[in-house]
């Protein structure tokens, strides 16, 4: 594959910045359009990076979201270094948080983020080592066939 | 495009000097300033007004109804916008601002409270029968469905499809009208007073029906002196005003003049209300986004504070909007509309869209998938190139929006007094 026919851009997300929540899928989104996607993928994709994005600024100290597409598929890579999640299996789980009281008072932290992720992805992927950091990778068909 | 319908403002080359003030302040970044002059492009432009608020030269204007418009029209019927009742002071009453617009020479005069009171209920009844897809969005901003339709498509299927109330109220006179006043149909106009010049591309370019029951929209800041002029000359109205008060206001009617007026009424729904261009853009990615799910209806209104800060509006927008607050608790929370009727027409579908509003979606970089990609590419090294000043010398709002110009091949590089020549 050419150099030209994969867009990809790094997007830097501080933990703890809430007040920048959702910058970056926004622009995912915006990029997303432009490149000509459907309506469907585009907002699978938006949901599925948004809620990556929140999880980095809740619980990792810093992080970035790395968007690749080809005319194919779209790839975003999210790596944190942050506290990894201990027992991947129950944190994928609806409704377990690890989010603070604090957290849950701004609207955040319901619990559904991992497996909101999940259901909108078409193959996804995540590690985790404790002390170190969460890397996830997300697929997304661009045909928009669920496989 | 040479169809000068298609938007609610324009731009007077004879006044424009090509300043950036309103390429700046557009938030769909519509405008480009092309040899001195700004010029507004069609399929980004929703109509907000934002660039008429910041002209400094007086050179967007807007495209509502002149007063030699209505000559057409043997009889003149008119429909104030209930801000209106807020832009006078406090001393005069909504219903001496009806008389006056009876010597003005509109021959039938129609309040409007009483249909945006029936609009809140009709929402009600729609939200408890409809349980999805929430939050439902009300229709009453015609900025926010051209918004929708542009940026957020996928949302159109959340507009609650009851046409506004100046619409409906439209619609009730033309099917009276002719009946009660035995004036031929075709010499019948009838006309909106509008805070923004954005109902006039409702009424050209309806999103929801073929054609809008209203003939045209008259600009606040154009009759106003008029009014208060009459108002001024006319002290027998007054006391006739203050003596025989024969129209019922609503006073949750005249309340949706304001951000909130049509979701304060809904007491067994969860709402949220909206206003101002950007927060609405924001709570609309959100709604995208699937963030706000447990709320039934969301209204949002794209001028400050509700439609009492349109851009068409003489006073400000503070003192207006502490009037009608006023003018809100004097009327009172009681109903004037009649649930029977109200049953009737809703059911009746009266209130209803014709038809769905469909997405207007903007063209990708370019319709095949790779070029779009290497085009993408190529806009993110042009941007490289560029000075990240956002100054507009080039004549676009920002860099960004010049690099993805040039990757359209609507404007080159040399545009730009700053850009770096050679690849770095």
């Amino acid at each position: 594959m050419t150099k030209d026919t994969v867009f990809r851009q790094e997007f830097p997300v501080k933990g703890g910045d809430f007040s920048r929540a959702g910058e970056v899928s926004w622009e995912i989104k915006n990029l997303l359009k432009e490149l000509g996607l459907s309506t469907p993928v585009v907002l699978r994709a938006a949901i599925a990076s948004y809620e990556a994005e929140l999880n980095i600024i809740m619980y990792a100290w810093e992080g970035r979201l790395v968007l690749s597409v080809t005319p194919g598929r779209v790839h975003v890579v999210v790596e944190d270094s942050g506290p990894g999640i201990e027992d991947i299996e129950l944190a994928m789980t609806e409704g377990y948080s690890t989010a603070t009281l604090e957290m849950r008072e701004l609207g955040f932290g319901a619990g559904m983020g991992l497996a909101n992720i999940k259901k909108n992805t078409d193959a996804f992927l995540i590690t985790s080592e404790v002390g170190r950091g969460t890397r996830l990778e997300l697929t997304f068909l661009t045909n928009g066939q669920r496989p | 495009m040479t169809d000068n319908t298609r938007h609610s403002v324009q731009i007077n080359p004879e006044k424009c000097i090509g300043c950036v003030h309103c390429m700046i302040a557009c938030p769909t970044k519509a405008i480009r300033i092309k040899n001195g002059k700004a010029l507004i492009i069609d399929e980004l432009c929703i109509d907000c007004g934002e660039c008429l608020r910041f002209c400094p030269q007086d050179a967007v204007e807007s495209m509502t109804t002149s007063f030699s418009d209505l000559k057409a029209f043997p009889y003149k019927v008119v429909i104030p916008a209930t801000v209106l009742y807020g832009q006078f002071d406090n001393t005069t009453l909504p219903n001496e601002i009806l008389f006056a617009l009876r010597r003005v020479g509109f021959d039938y005069v129609y309040e409007l409270s009483t249909i945006c009171e029936l609009n809140n209920t009709a929402l009600e009844m729609y939200l408890a029968t409809h349980p999805k897809p929430r939050p439902f969005i009300s229709s009453t901003c015609p900025v926010v469905i051209r918004l929708i339709q542009r940026r957020f498509p996928s949302l159109c299927e959340h507009i609650v499809p009851i046409e506004p109330p100046r619409e409906n109220a439209a619609k009730i006179l033309r099917a009276n009208l002719p009946r009660m006043t035995k004036v031929p149909a075709s010499n019948i106009g009838i006309f909106h007073i509008t805070p923004c010049p954005a109902k006039m591309v409702s009424i050209n370019h309806p999103a929801s029906m073929e054609k809008s029951y209203l003939d045209g929209a008259i600009s606040i800041r154009d009759i106003f002196k008029t009014i208060y002029q009459t108002l001024r000359q006319s002290k027998e109205d007054t006391i006739m005003a203050h003596l025989f008060p024969e129209t019922i206001f609503s006073g949750t009617g005249v309340g949706t003049a304001l951000s909130g007026g049509e979701t304060r009424g809904l007491k067994n729904h969860r709402t949220v209300a909206v206003s101002g261009v950007r927060d609405t853009i924001r709570v609309l990615n959100q709604v995208e986004l699937g963030l706000l799910k447990d709320v039934d209806l969301l209204e949002c209104t794209v001028c400050p504070d509700g439609c009492i800060g349109g851009p068409l509006t003489v006073e400000n927008r503070y003192l207006a909007k502490s009037r009608i607050l006023r003018l809100v608790s004097i009327m009172g929370e009681r109903t004037v509309v009649d649930s029977s009727d109200m049953n009737l027409l809703y059911h009746k579908d009266f209130l209803s869209f014709h038809h769905p509003i469909a997405p207007l979606e903007s063209p990708p970089l370019d319709a095949d998938p790779a070029q779009a990609i290497s085009k993408a590419n190529r806009r993110n090294e042009i941007f490289q190139r560029l000075p990240r000043k956002d100054c507009g010398a080039c004549g676009a709002p920002d860099c960004r929006t010049l690099a993805d110009d040039i990757v359209r091949g609507l404007a080159a590089l040399d545009d730009c007094p700053f850009a770096k020549k050679e690849e770095t």
